[in-house]
């Protein structure tokens, strides 16, 4: 698994090990001991995977995260390869935008999804079916979180191709799209296979779009998991489901990790504009995108705006005449910014680790916070901790189990990326270890590190951790204050939701603006 | 490009400051810091309490609102620093307070509802304090009368429809449990799972109050089969699924109180000029109605019940009570506390409160209805 590097004195595996160490006792502490608990409270009780009902859960659920992968990959993977080789028009503020899909709490989503596709929604009229019960909305769902991670990267594993070797392809003869299918794919192949892997797990794990959209009749697991341990308590059945879905998470991942490790080459940058063909292609799915992914967050805004008796701005005005708004934008700019920090740190050094380390196993371990079962972690740790379970420590720890893996994940393939002579020539220079890594992987990676981190505030805006500790009423954030809202009756409430949603989504694009500049990559 | 970044960051942290703690409006019912110890106030309020001091932790769900400054206030009379958790809805707070029994997390326990008291009383959660002003509280109101849980407030879980949807189905509106499940009506019904939701649970309580086990399984199931559809949780159902928000079912699962509370809420609402009729309306069927009885109580291993004791008290006070409606909507339990007029647009009923080994193990129930219902 592990090899010596030539330069460094120790050999540099454990030199990884050593680098990743703080973020492995982190994992320790957060993950690995209260899941612990979890699963031994109750005990395994794997009876449960003998019944027909749970089986049945477990196909539906791989049923259709393999479905949305499918789908993602069909109008994710043509328009990346056309972004990545053309300048297409808006093409840039494209990806840049795709992260919002990423930070819309699933409510909203839902909201957005049902103003889009409802009985009564914007597309209805045009569709000659009701998706408005059955899975189709739930896959609609999981495409409108995961087609940007897909799209992203794919992204990235295209643009890693030299457009010479493209152009190589066609100078022998192929035709254009020739090329791109026997050059390009296999090249990008990693990438491609990533997203898809990715957008598998996420949409294997989801639980708060199937449990709002698809009612009882759609549960997947990892709703089954939620139901059984936060309101029946029935831990033991509970711990059987979630160490199978963690079993089922890690050979995925364990695939996922060995295609990444492939990835290598620097991006190229310069594109010619897309003409004829590859144009009309690049709109065509351009706009299915867009339909996807922002038309329900745009109904969510226009939400913000519409009363009952036409356009209004009384939603806003209550909203932004509420003290409690700007509070909730502190609080939430605040935590996200706390756990940025600490998933910057976390996530740097486990890549750095992996890096040196070469090793697969750390590779994997630094996307554990993403495959367990949220539920299963808040259960852990109030049985580990239940002093500290409404701390603020707590939820900032939380913040940052969740925001680190995507550090990770982004600065890994940067690193990897990395011209191996230029370290040497550093050293060969008489810079030290620290030195060179200074002056020249920490510059090199920096773009990749921005990106990373627009993707973990990401997560923090999006809320993903308020189920895992408890909270109280001052550290409210604007997703809290919009769930709030969404649980009392009546227009104003649902028209003052959408507007602070919308808040949080020009936040979320404010941020992302000044850390990513769309062009980080992830996987 | 760091220079950006660290730029980025600069000027968003100083567009957002977060506004100072002690003048945080919008946390006014939270603590504040105890800078100082607490001004000595003479209290003019009805009741003046010693100086507690100390500190009480409240655990809740997370539908707890009160105006802002009411804890202030309390915190003044008693010089009782509060600080609120909050945890989940009360069918998960049950839950984390059962797993934490050996630490507790708080002193006292707001929210937990007669469905509940039963297994809360199994687990030994509480610590038995009946407050004085129990007594003001309708007898049939009352959970229990040793005080384990104190009534605070009760609310009406009843069936709500969309007048104006309701017409466009050209439907008379059902009148019976029997018909509810009867294609044309069920088809246009949405309701919050028992599984996650406590109204969903007060629901299912309803049906098999009405038709015992095996008559609400089959009800349920004939329901489902003609496209009742179940969700995750009451805001789902409200607001994704109801014809209101723009959803396909002009019948909801709701509360009594929610037709006044559409008015309350509704763009533009003026308290002077409180229209005749809400857009929703109540649909009182029998079977599918619940009374939901709210209380407080102490936790058992409280670090500080003399300060406990108080709050239970202080949420039965005058005070509270008044305002609770329409932060809440739910109906005060001490007899003869005022209403908002907005009110008067939801009816009441009588609904009498379960007997009591219906709700003796709700989670068995729920757990039958899985069983029989869901994984069917």
């Amino acid at each position: 698994m592990t090899r010596s590097s030539a330069a460094g004195l120790l050999p540099s595996s454990l030199t990884g090990w050593l680098v990743a160490l703080p973020s492995l006792v982190f994992l320790t502490l957060m993950l690995v001991l209260p899941l612990g608990r979890t699963l031994t409270e109750g005990g395994l009780q794997l009876g449960v995977w003998g019944q027909d009902y749970f089986q049945g859960r477990l196909a539906w659920t791989l049923w259709q995260a393999g479905l949305t992968a499918g789908l993602a990959l069909l109008v994710g993977v043509p328009l990346a390869y056309l972004l990545s080789r053309y300048r297409l028009p808006g093409g840039d503020t494209l990806l840049r935008l795709l992260l919002l899909p990423f930070v819309t709490p699933v409510l909203v989503a839902a909201l957005g999804l049902n103003a889009l596709l409802g009985p009564r929604g914007w597309l209805s009229d045009w569709l000659p079916f009701s998706p408005s019960d059955g899975p189709l909305l739930i896959l609609l769902g999981n495409l409108f979180f995961n087609l940007p991670v897909m799209i992203r990267l794919s992204y990235g594993g295209f643009s890693r191709i030299s457009p010479s070797l493209i152009g190589a392809a066609r100078t022998l003869g192929a035709g254009g799209w020739g090329a791109a299918l026997r050059v390009g794919l296999p090249l990008a192949l990693p990438g491609i296979a990533a997203g898809a892997i990715l957008t598998f797990l996420y949409s294997a794990l989801s639980f708060g779009l199937p449990l709002i959209l698809g009612g009882a009749r759609y549960a997947t697991l990892e709703v089954e998991i939620y139901t059984l341990t936060a309101y029946q308590l029935r831990l033991g059945e509970a711990s059987a489901l979630i160490a199978g879905q963690l079993l089922l998470t890690l050979v995925a991942t364990w695939v996922y990790v060995g295609l990444t490790a492939q990835g290598s080459g620097t991006p190229t940058r310069v594109r010619p504009r897309a003409t004829g063909g590859p144009l009309w292609l690049g709109l065509a799915l351009t706009a299915v995108v867009f339909t996807l992914c922002f038309v329900p967050l745009l109904a969510v805004v226009a939400r913000s705006l519409l009363g009952s008796a036409g356009p209004t701005l009384a939603y806003w005005q209550a909203v932004l005449s509420d003290p409690a708004t700007l509070h909730f934008v502190g609080n939430t700019v605040r935590f996200g910014l706390l756990a940025l920090i600490g998933a910057t740190l976390l996530g740097g050094l486990h890549a750095l680790g992996a890096w040196l380390a070469r090793a697969r196993t750390l590779d994997l371990l630094s996307l554990l916070p993403l495959m367990v079962s949220p539920v299963s972690l808040a259960v852990g740790y109030l049985l580990a901790y239940p002093r500290l379970a409404a701390t603020l420590p707590m939820l900032l720890a939380a913040y940052t189990l969740l925001a680190y893996p995507l550090v990770t994940r982004s600065v890994l393939p940067a690193l990897r990326a990395l011209p191996p002579r230029t370290l040497e020539a550093a050293h060969t220079l008489g810079a030290g270890s620290l030195a060179a890594h200074r002056t020249v992987t920490l510059p090199l990676t920096l773009p990749a590190l921005r990106g990373g981190a627009a993707l973990s505030l990401a997560t923090v805006l999006g809320e993903f951790g308020a189920t895992l500790v408890l909270t109280r009423p001052e550290w409210a954030t604007l997703s809290v204050g919009l769930y709030q809202r969404l649980g009392r009756p009546g227009d104003t409430n649902l028209g003052e939701a959408c507007a602070l949603a919308t808040i949080l989504l020009l936040l979320a694009a404010g941020t992302f603006w000044l850390l990513d500049g769309g062009k980080g990559e992830v996987t | 490009m760091t220079k950006l970044l660290a730029l980025g960051l600069l000027t968003l942290t100083a567009c957002t400051a977060p506004a100072p703690e002690s003048t945080d409006p919008a946390t006014s019912e939270t603590a504040t810091p105890a800078e100082s110890t607490p001004a000595e106030t003479d209290t003019a309020g009805e009741q003046p309490s010693a100086e507690l001091g100390g500190t009480l932790r409240v655990i809740s769900h997370d539908s707890f609102t009160l105006s802002d400054g009411m804890l202030d206030q309390f915190q003044q009379e008693t010089g009782v620093k509060v600080e609120r958790i909050e945890a989940g809805d009360a069918g998960e707070m049950l839950n984390r307070l059962i797993l934490t029994k050996q630490a507790p997390l708080a002193d006292v326990v707001y929210g937990l509802d007669n469905s509940m008291l039963p297994r809360a009383q199994a687990e030994d959660l509480l610590t038995p304090y009946r407050s004085p002003a129990l007594d003001s509280v309708p007898e049939e109101y009352r959970l229990d009368e040793d005080g384990l849980l104190n009534t605070v407030d009760y609310g009406v879980v009843a069936l709500n429809y969309d007048r104006a949807a309701w017409d466009e189905t050209g439907l008379p509106l059902p009148g019976t449990l029997d018909q509810l499940n009867d294609p044309e009506y069920a088809s246009n019904l949405v309701i919050p799972s028992p599984a996650t939701s406590s109204p969903g649970l007060a629901f299912l309580l309803a049906t098999v109050n009405e038709l015992g086990e095996e008559g609400a399984w089959a009800w349920w199931n004939e329901a489902e089969t003609n496209g009742m559809k179940i969700v995750g949780g009451w805001s789902d159902a409200y607001y994704t699924e109801f014809t209101r928000a723009g959803g396909a079912y002009p019948l909801v699962l709701s509360y009594g109180s929610s037709p006044a509370a559409e008015v309350f809420f509704a763009e533009g609402y003026d308290p002077a000029k409180i229209p005749s009729e809400s857009p929703t309306a109540n649909l009182f069927i029998p079977g599918t109605t619940a009374l939901q009885l709210e209380g407080v109580g102490i936790l058992k291993g409280s670090e500080n019940e003399a300060a406990a004791r108080a709050f239970v008290d202080w949420m039965l006070s005058e005070k509270v009570q008044a305002d609770i409606p329409t932060n809440m909507w739910v109906y005060p339990a001490v007899e003869g506390t005022k209403l908002d007029p907005v009110f008067a647009l939801a009816e009441e009923t009588d609904v009498a409160p379960f007997e009591a080994e219906l709700t003796e193990d709700p989670q068995a129930l729920i757990d039958a209805w899985v069983e029989n219902v869901q994984r069917k």
